[in-house]
């Protein structure tokens, strides 16, 4: 190179200062654009994060994760109280059904008791004739005739409504085992059905409130994780520091390489050894610069993956939860509405059962009544007997008839006790069947529904606060949707920063080609400025500005040949040291 | 609320700082280089100051000793926020007075931390 032939490499190397001045100061001016976005979007994400928390603190709260053991209990109870009355109804037909045995056995009874009536009123007959023949004599027999006649009629009577009740009761008793035998397999199927029923809604409101409660907990932690990255983006703006202090010292380098080319030596060795430190000095700044650009790769990158991770962040399933939710509860809230009903069927199904017994507990009374009567009537047959054999007995061979109608009425009377014992057995039958269907009944008593009463009441306080939590998580998720909006706006505005910076790559490569040509130039002119220099010279030459052990490590690695450092970016930022 | 004064000659640089000590709950003041750093000090009262070291006219070191002269300021934490992280360097900034060292990019939690330590 002659002493002027440095001077026409000098207008592209200034050109490459004002070209490198310029990337730098479109590069600030993007860089304060994104580190305003950005805190803005920081702002954003500790919104979201808030929301998100909020909603988590509703889906914590003890009444809301009741809910679930509180249905639990709801239809443990609600199958407890049907499967109560299923056995209660199942016993109440059985003994219903048995019921119809004891009755036979009182119309046999009963019919008995017809026929005894019929007797006494044949020998009331006989008795008034006897005594009509008897005449004088038979004035006594008068009274025995119309005692006999007035049994006969008041025992035809009792026994004719004992059986009228006996009858009634037997229909009575008909139409209930009809309609028990009806309702037995239906309310066999309520139970199933409840039981499915709720296991079902035990199910899926356990799903729904898994997801209520992990939803917003994973996008709690998306949105930690993007203000993470945003964190990283903070870092990176402040790494930019760096690269512009970097630039600016390129910058010098070549502006000092541009003084040296232009200015004339003092001699050819001068030259020579300038022309050297020229060449490393270039490689240095080629150097200098492909690190800058992968710095700014770097943080163009951590920039990116940020903005899609915002992008990505959806409160679309956070929305969505809410709806799912109050589904889940309106769905719950029917079941007690069908529960409260299935209780309303059994007091009426409990109420028609208790009337049925009812009728039974008053003929037992009439029953009651007829033996009273019947033992009355017994004594007095009983004396009637003995007082006519005394008279007959006094009338010698005159009441032989007298005395047989006597004799017949004692056997009577013997029947008729018998009839009486059979009727207070079947009495005591009775009594103990109307026992066991009250002990069977005792299912259908209001204080064995408490418990279904309270577990209804509890769940359904428990629903209103899971509707509340769910109410408030639907608010939220509109807040959240609507800052995931604003913030993909703003991305939209940082996108293009993105895109503006990828282009100073452009002008950086523009750059690094002058430098390179030039470097050529001197390879192929003077092969002997390839040799190497004063490798120290040459570093305190071009780091004397440096203010970063980037740059120095850079340099180093240009003077002894070896590869560009990588760029060791901490997103992370380094730690504070105290003195 | 307590006054925090950050010195810096890159406009992205301040405003990180300023942005992550006002999400933490602190008033921040910015100062494009050294010399508006001195005049803010001067005509103000800060609980700490945030510095850069290469700052053109007044730099931080000659900042932090200047800061020390002036009443009230002899005890006020002072760090220094640089690229730099020769150990000379951050000697010469401790014999100035500075409180501590951290070299770009810094730590946002950390900053705020030992910010929450030193303004006790």
């Amino acid at each position: 190179m002659s002493d002027d032939s440095g001077k026409p490499f000098v207008h592209p190397l200034e050109k490459a200062v004002g070209e490198l001045q310029s990337i730098a100061r479109t590069s600030q001016g993007e860089i304060d654009s994104v580190a305003k976005s950005f805190e803005s979007l920081s702002g954003d994400t500790d919104n979201l994060l808030n929301l998100a928390a909020t909603i988590i603190a509703s889906v914590e709260d003890e009444k809301v994760k009741g809910v679930l053991p509180k249905v639990q209990t709801l239809g443990e109870a609600a199958k407890s109280f049907i499967e109560d009355r299923l056995h209660a109804t199942s016993g109440i037909l059985q003994a219903v059904t048995a019921e119809v045995g004891l009755l036979q056995q009182l119309s046999v009874v009963t019919r008995i008791q017809g026929a005894i009536a019929l007797k006494i009123s044949a020998l009331s007959v006989l008795t008034k004739i006897e005594a009509a023949r008897l005449g004088k004599m038979g004035e006594g027999f008068q009274y025995l005739a119309c005692e006999l006649s007035d049994f006969s009629k008041s025992l035809t009577m009792d026994t004719q409504e004992l059986a009228r009740h006996t009858d009634s009761r037997k229909a009575s008793i008909q139409t209930t085992t009809w309609a028990l035998s009806a309702d037995l397999p239906r309310m066999q199927e309520e139970l199933t059905r409840i039981e499915d029923l709720v296991g079902e809604d035990l199910a899926l409101l356990n799903t729904s409130f898994q997801r209520f409660s992990s939803t917003p907990e994973r996008f709690r932690l998306s949105v930690r994780e993007i203000a993470g990255q945003i964190a990283g983006v903070v870092a990176a703006v402040q790494a930019y520091d760096i690269t512009r202090q970097q630039l600016e010292h390129v910058q010098d380098a070549l502006a000092m390489i541009a003084e040296k080319l232009s200015a004339d030596p003092n001699s050819d060795s001068e030259r020579s050894e300038e022309l050297s430190q020229i060449y490393a000095g270039l490689r240095i700044q080629i150097y200098q610069l492909n690190n800058i650009k992968a710095t700014l790769a770097s943080w163009i990158s951590q920039i990116r993956t940020c903005m899609a991770g915002i992008l990505n962040v959806s409160s679309s399933e956070v929305v969505g939860i809410s709806p799912l939710v109050l589904d889940q509860e309106r769905e719950v809230s029917s079941r007690i509405s069908h529960i409260e009903m299935l209780e309303t069927e059994s007091h009426a199904h409990s109420d028609k059962m208790r009337q049925t017994l009812a009728g039974l507990s008053s003929l037992v009374q009439l029953i009651g009544e007829h033996i009273q009567k019947s033992k009355t009537v017994l004594n007095r047959l009983h004396l009637l007997s003995l007082n006519s054999m005394i008279e007959a007995s006094s009338l010698g061979g005159h009441a032989d008839t007298i005395l047989a109608i006597a004799k017949n009425i004692v056997e009577i009377s013997a029947e008729w006790r018998e009839n009486t014992d059979q009727s207070g057995n079947a009495m005591r039958d009775i009594l103990k069947h109307v026992e066991q269907t009250n002990l069977l009944m005792e299912a259908f008593s209001n204080s064995r529904s408490d418990k279904l009463h309270t577990a209804q009441a509890q769940t359904r306080n428990a629903l209103h606060s899971l509707k509340a939590a769910a109410a408030f998580a639907a608010c939220q998720s509109e807040h959240i949707e609507s800052a995931n909006e604003r913030m993909r706006t703003k991305i939209a505005q940082v996108g293009k920063t993105g895109d503006l910076l990828d282009r100073s790559f452009g002008r950086i490569d523009a750059v690094l080609d002058e430098i390179e040509m030039l470097k050529q130039q001197i390879e192929i002119g003077h092969p002997a400025a390839t040799n190497g220099c004063d490798a120290d010279e040459v570093e305190h030459m071009f780091s004397a500005g440096y203010t970063t052990e980037v740059e120095r490590e850079v340099l180093r690695a240009a003077l002894n040949g070896t590869a560009i450092p990588m760029s060791q970016q901490s997103f992370a930022g380094n730690s504070i040291e105290l003195f | 609320m307590k006054q925090i004064l950050t010195v810096d000659d890159s406009s992205s640089v301040r405003q990180m700082v300023s942005f992550t000590l006002r999400k933490a709950g602190y008033e921040v003041a910015e100062a494009v280089d050294g010399k508006d750093g001195l005049g803010k000090i001067g005509a103000g009262k800060f609980d700490l100051i945030i510095t850069d070291l290469n700052m053109p006219t007044v730099d931080g070191i000659q900042l932090i000793t200047a800061a020390r002269k002036l009443q009230g300021y002899a005890f006020t934490p002072i760090l220094m926020l640089t690229t730099e992280s020769q150990a000379e360097k951050k000697d010469a900034g401790r014999k100035a007075g500075a409180t501590g060292w951290i070299v770009k990019p810094f730590n946002g939690d950390q900053l705020v931390s030992v910010v929450q330590r030193l303004v006790k």
